[in-house]
């Protein structure tokens, strides 16, 4: 690619710069046109420098979708223990960023609260009735930023639910997980960013100092009450509930809208659901493909290593980009385009490895089983109702969808 | 080490036998042995249910799961049945010699 071959000079500038980094071939993007949408850039990588460096991330990023499958469970060379990074640094060091025995103790104390079974038992219910009364709220308006007033409160109200912070209201749930993630990307250092951050790690952790007493008389199924129950310490749930905020709220938000925009935009793939040809959770996981949600996850080399021609050195940077081993035409018959006609189970939109997200089976039924079909069954006519914008790379969803319907 | 012989009857109806040395867990073992239907996302950390199988032939033992694995069954694609498992559970060993899979 041009692009590539363009700035092969400015590696050199970069190499100087930046001392730890790997010898792949150097890929220049512009940032804010990346984040409008990172797709063109991610396919020009994957077809000129699969695995290259790219200054403006001071990162290495795997972009096949098989590199990423085979290297994620590796952890012994791609750690996720990154202690000098800004996640464990504003947020603490929580599972996510733990490796080995230590990741999957806390694991294992977290899954009665995120299994299958618990979704079934004990979630399933409560997703349906904060659905609808999100729903109920709405109806009568006639019109409404898909995004904001429907897709945020549902995903707001489930994670309270299911973290156990029912003392939260679900807009202080939306600004603190957006807090933390703008946080845990302020790579420039943004003194305003970094002290909003710090105002919503404390947000938190006021509101989980009001429900220790209260989770500790009556236990249940929530995050923090299992995690006080197998007697975590105030480090370890503090942080893994932080976890779960900052990765639990902006994905079903953003799932949910992008779907649902999907759907009126796609009325020929509308019409498989209604025809009953495909499931709700054929739809999710197609969407989950295409508009991957969480396009990022970073790693740590820990050691000398060679995948394929390129070496990493110990404390390289390495981002593996499921949006783009997503639209992998090695893989997939249509990359580009939302088919539900297509094989997607070989997706990586939850995580290829160890790491693979806790919540997903919350997510598949709130999103599948609750929220798609009783948006579309609830909001009769619906249609969109102005101009929409996708953004962002590392997370990627509708910034607004607006919406009306036959009130 | 010494290796055992595995057998995954696949949905087309065909099947496939390998052997599997013992120690190796037979969601490996599929994904080694290019089984389709067998992804193992997770890679055996028991997050994912990519590598769910049914044991048509083999022991008592090898027919019952573990608590975790039980509650994670709970939402598998495809049919549950009674004699499910998350294959990367399942560690090869003389006990599970001649073991007969079926994907779902
Ligand atoms: C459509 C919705 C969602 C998507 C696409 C998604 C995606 C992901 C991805 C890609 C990872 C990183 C995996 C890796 O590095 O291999 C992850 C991790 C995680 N997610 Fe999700 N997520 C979603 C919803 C949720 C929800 C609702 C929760 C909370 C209840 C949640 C909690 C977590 C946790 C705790 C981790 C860390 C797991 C670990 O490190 O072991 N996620 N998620
Ligand atoms: S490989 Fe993920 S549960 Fe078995």
């Amino acid at each position: 690619m041009s692009t590539y071959l363009l700035h092969a000079d400015k590696r050199l500038a970069a190499e100087e710069k930046q001392t730890f980094m790997s010898n792949a071939p150097t890929y220049e993007i512009d940032l804010k046109a990346f984040w409008r949408d990172p797709y063109p850039d991610l396919k020009a990588m994957r077809e000129t420098a699969p695995i290259a460096y790219v200054p403006q991330l001071g990162a290495t990023l795997l972009t096949k979708r098989d590199d990423i499958f085979v290297n994620e469970k590796l952890i012994e060379y791609f750690s996720s223990d990154q202690p000098e990074g800004l996640m464990t640094v504003l947020m603490g060091q929580n599972l996510m960023r733990k490796d080995g025995a230590a990741h999957m103790a806390e694991r294992k104390v977290i899954f009665p609260a995120v299994s299958p079974k618990a979704v079934k038992t004990v979630w399933n219910a409560k997703f349906e009735e904060l659905t609808k009364e999100v729903l109920q709220r709405v109806k009568p308006s006639g019109r409404a930023d898909m995004v904001r007033d429907i897709a945020m409160p549902i995903s707001g109200e489930a994670l309270k639910a299911i973290t156990g912070l029912t003392n939260m209201k679900w807009q202080e749930m939306d600004r603190v997980s957006q807090g933390m993630i703008d946080g845990c990307a302020n790579y420039a250092g943004d003194p305003d960013v970094e002290a909003r951050c710090h105002d919503c790690t404390a947000s938190i952790d006021r509101h989980i100092d009001e429900m220790v007493p209260i989770l500790s008389e009556t236990p249940d199924m929530s995050l923090l009450s299992v995690q006080l129950q197998a007697g975590l310490s105030p480090e370890q749930y503090r942080a893994n509930v932080k976890l779960a905020i900052s990765g639990g709220q902006n994905e079903p938000r953003d799932v949910i809208a992008g779907l649902i925009w999907t759907m009126l935009t796609h009325p020929d793939q509308y019409d498989l659901i209604k025809s009953g040809q495909f499931t709700w959770l054929n739809a999710f996981e197609e969407y989950s493909r295409w508009m991957s949600p969480v396009g990022m996850s970073p790693r740590r080399m820990t050691q000398t290593y060679a995948v394929n021609d390129v070496t990493f050195d110990p404390d390289d940077r390495v981002f593996l980009m499921f949006g783009s081993g997503n639209r992998d035409a090695d893989i997939f018959e249509k990359p580009d385009e939302f088919d539900m006609n297509q094989d997607c189970s070989a997706s990586i939109a939850f995580g290829a490895g160890p790491h693979f997200c806790a919540g997903a089976w919350a997510a598949r039924s709130l999103i599948a089983d609750f929220a798609m079909p009783l948006i579309f069954s609830e909001l009769t006519g619906l249609h969109i109702d102005g101009p929409v914008e996708f953004g962002g790379w590392a997370f990627r969803g509708p910034l607004a969808l607006p919406v009306a319907w036959d009130a | 080490m010494p290796a055992i012989s595995v057998t995954w009857v696949l949905p087309d109806g065909n099947s496939r036998t390998a052997d599997v040395q013992e120690g190796h867990n037979l969601m490996e073992a599929a994904v080694s042995n290019g089984i389709a239907g067998i992804s193992g996302d997770c890679g055996g950390a028991l997050a994912c249910a990519t590598c769910h199988v049914a044991v048509l032939e083999g022991s008592e033992s090898a027919k019952t799961c573990g608590e975790m694995e039980d509650d994670m069954l709970d939402m598998v694609d495809g049919e549950r049945s009674e004699t499910s498992r998350l294959s990367c559970q399942l560690i090869a060993s003389s006990d599970l010699d001649g073991i007969v899979l079926r994907i779902p």
